[in-house]
């Protein structure tokens, strides 16, 4: 007999019973013809209760009646997924989050989907549902799997990190507090044992496998301390918090002036000007990637002001172009 | 455990309450609601047969029968009803659905949210508490996805009609209208794309929605009708440049060559001992490409073509007078 069916034939025994079922007899069902010692098989129990807990089916010890033993049911109030009454629109909003997310590759890919089956099954048309798709590199996935088991179980994880400056991979040992996706990557922050420090790894730049720490699998290695806000991890780039971002004008032509619009700086005000160009104030807080951002519009951007960001953009160019004549 | 039995564990429990309806379910929906094959249901039924309950004779077994393409079951009346959301599944809609309301795909107290409300109240006191932990560590942040644009858009995919746009082709940095059948929305690396046959070059295209400069809906019905057959890995799979492509030579110093590769995985790298960055790319435009490097500054130089030499200069030359 193999683990799968064991599995089932457990399940379909704890949840069938109205009496608690007790280990001795589960020992001569469920648990029949396996020759290893009657220790090995309460071992076996054990790790079976386990795995059915980890799936959400929770096995329930009861005393019996007569209260000199322990019986095992599984409650039916919990196991069985209730009615729920989703209206048309629901259901289509929950199928475009599982099917963006199928396409997507990452650990949520597959539980959405199940979920999605799961709640549906009462239902007997099909919606209309957009078609809508999200897609990420495959490597990615399998790492994700991991970092978010640990973050799941409070378990540290080793990996090999090379961070961006640095000519070698390092061993590193990392608890994890959170996971985020940021413009497309992926990364995870927390408390790294070798810098002794929060910090965030891009996933793309781990060079092994994620290995979660497999001792004592159902004990948590850590806590996460209570002020530590994913937020202010994945802000990053805002060189100070607490300080506004300065005013900066920039002047798009006529042909990219709808370009204003798509940055990540908030535009404050804008002003089109006869010929159709466009004169955009905006908001920025990451003076760097906003001079790449415009810059990123070849001729038809141009900084206006402030001097600061201008100075910046003139260093830029001036350097490609000392580059271009240096070899 | 292992995931392989974890999954394949949670597909047969979903996958009996289906086949022990009364009208079964048919091996086609079986296999496209799983996303499996027709052996591997096969496998999935033969373990089935081998469950029940106490003392196993052939009345306590499972049993599955396949009449006109439908497959049913009996003796599995406590299989009848789903198991309840595990925690993975919860937390995978809680994630994405959140997700996708912040990023403007949803609106907030629309059926999405609404949806996820009804959802938590199946979770048990205890699962909710360490939902919501977790929840709060994991974030996605989507771009925006909204506005008249995307109105526009969700229309033309409603209604089966064309969509005209103005849009700035960044390869080849010019600014063009297209007339596009529109197919699907797809959200990568970060962007959001709209993914259309276009009339214009007879092929399928994606779109940056971030440059469209403007869209409107036509009254054009669609004709090409690809929206159920297209291939989604074979549309946004590897850029293939062509023969006719040039070969790009680019060094970087160090940090910024990675970083470089990091955005565009089908460049080739190599570390040089003195600390730069050597970066191949097969590209058929170098328009954008000549604009992408304005703004490295020094840490890029350029080995080759002289083609691309010679439009960068261009564009910082002329770039830096209206800079002065």
């Amino acid at each position: 007999m193999d683990k799968i069916e064991r599995l089932i034939n457990l399940t379909a025994c704890l949840l069938e019973t109205r009496k608690p079922v007790p280990f001795e007899q589960l020992k001569e069902t469920v648990y029949r013809g396996l020759s290893v010692s009657e220790n090995a098989l309460k071992r076996m129990f054990e790790r079976d209760k386990d795995e059915l807990r980890e799936m959400g089916i929770d096995v329930e010890a009861v005393t019996t009646e007569w209260g000199d033993e322990t019986g095992y049911l599984i409650p039916r109030d919990k196991y069985y997924l209730p009615h729920i009454d989703l209206e048309p629109d629901e259901r289509v909003a929950l199928t475009m989050v599982s099917r963006l997310f199928l396409s997507s590759g990452t650990p949520f890919s597959v539980p959405a989907q199940l979920a999605l089956l799961k709640l549906a099954f009462e239902q007997t048309a099909a919606d209309e549902v957009p078609h809508v798709h999200w897609v990420e590199s495959p490597r990615d996935s399998e790492l994700l799997g991991d970092v978010l088991d640990s973050l799941m179980r409070r378990k540290f994880v080793t990996f090999s990190y090379r961070a961006l400056g640095a000519d070698e991979p390092v061993q590193r040992e990392v608890e994890p507090y959170g996971l985020f996706n940021k413009g497309g990557a992926w990364y995870f922050v927390g408390m790294c044992h070798l810098r002794n420090d929060i910090r965030c790894f891009k996933l793309e730049r781990v060079s092994s496998s994620i290995e979660v720490n497999p001792r004592n699998p159902k004990t948590p290695d850590f806590e996460v301390p209570a002020g530590f806000e994913l937020h202010n991890e994945i802000d990053w780039e805002r060189p100070a918090r607490t300080r506004a971002g300065i005013k900066s004008r920039v002047l798009f032509s006529p042909r990219l002036s709808f370009a204003a619009a798509t940055g990540t700086s908030t535009v404050v005000s804008e002003k089109r000007e006869k010929d159709g160009s466009l004169e955009a104030t905006f908001e920025v807080l990451d003076a760097g990637g906003f001079v790449d951002w415009v810059l990123g519009f070849g001729t038809d951007a141009v900084i206006k002001a402030p001097a600061s960001l201008k100075a910046l953009a003139r260093a830029r160019l001036e350097g490609v172009l000392a580059g271009l004549e240096g070899k | 455990m292992s995931a392989k039995v974890d999954e394949r564990l949670n597909r047969l429990l979903l996958m009996v309450p289906f086949l022990a309806r009364p009208q079964g379910a048919s091996v086609k929906e079986l296999c496209e609601k799983f996303d499996i094959d027709k052996a591997v249901l096969m496998q999935d039924l033969a373990t089935l047969q081998m469950c029940g309950v106490p003392d196993y004779t052939p009345a306590d077994l499972m049993d599955y029968w396949i009449e006109g393409g439908r497959v049913h079951v009996t003796m599995a009346d406590y299989f009848s009803r789903p198991l309840n959301l595990t925690r993975q599944e919860a937390l995978s809609l809680f994630v994405a659905g959140r997700a996708l309301i912040r990023s403007g795909v949803f609106r907030e107290q629309g059926p999405l949210d609404s949806a996820l409300g009804k959802i938590e109240t199946l979770l048990s006191e205890e699962s909710k508490d360490r939902l919501e932990e977790i929840i709060d560590r994991v974030e996605v942040e989507m771009r925006a996805y909204e506005g008249t644009m995307r109105g526009i858009i969700d229309e033309g995919l409603e209604q089966g009609k064309n969509l005209e746009l103005e849009y700035w082709s960044y390869s080849r940095d010019e600014v063009t209208h297209r007339e596009v059948e529109p197919l699907s929305l797809i959200c990568s690396q970060g962007f959001w794309y709209l993914l259309g046959w276009c009339h214009s070059s007879e092929d399928m295209r994606l779109f940056r929605l971030d440059r469209i400069a403007s869209i409107e809906l036509t009254d054009h019905p669609v004709t090409k009708k690809m929206r159920e057959s297209f291939d989604l890995p074979s549309v946004v799979g590897e850029y293939s440049p062509g023969r006719k492509a040039h070969q790009v030579r680019l060094s970087f110093a160090g940090q910024q060559g990675r970083r470089v590769i990091e955005e565009w995985p089908v460049a080739q790298m190599t570390e040089n001992a003195d600390g730069t960055v050597l970066v191949e790319l097969r590209t058929r435009n170098l328009a954008w490409l000549a604009t992408y490097l304005l703004r490295f500054g020094d840490a890029v130089s350029i080995l080759g073509p002289k083609e691309l030499k010679k439009m960068v200069e261009e564009k910082a030359r002329k770039l830096l007078e209206a800079y002065s």
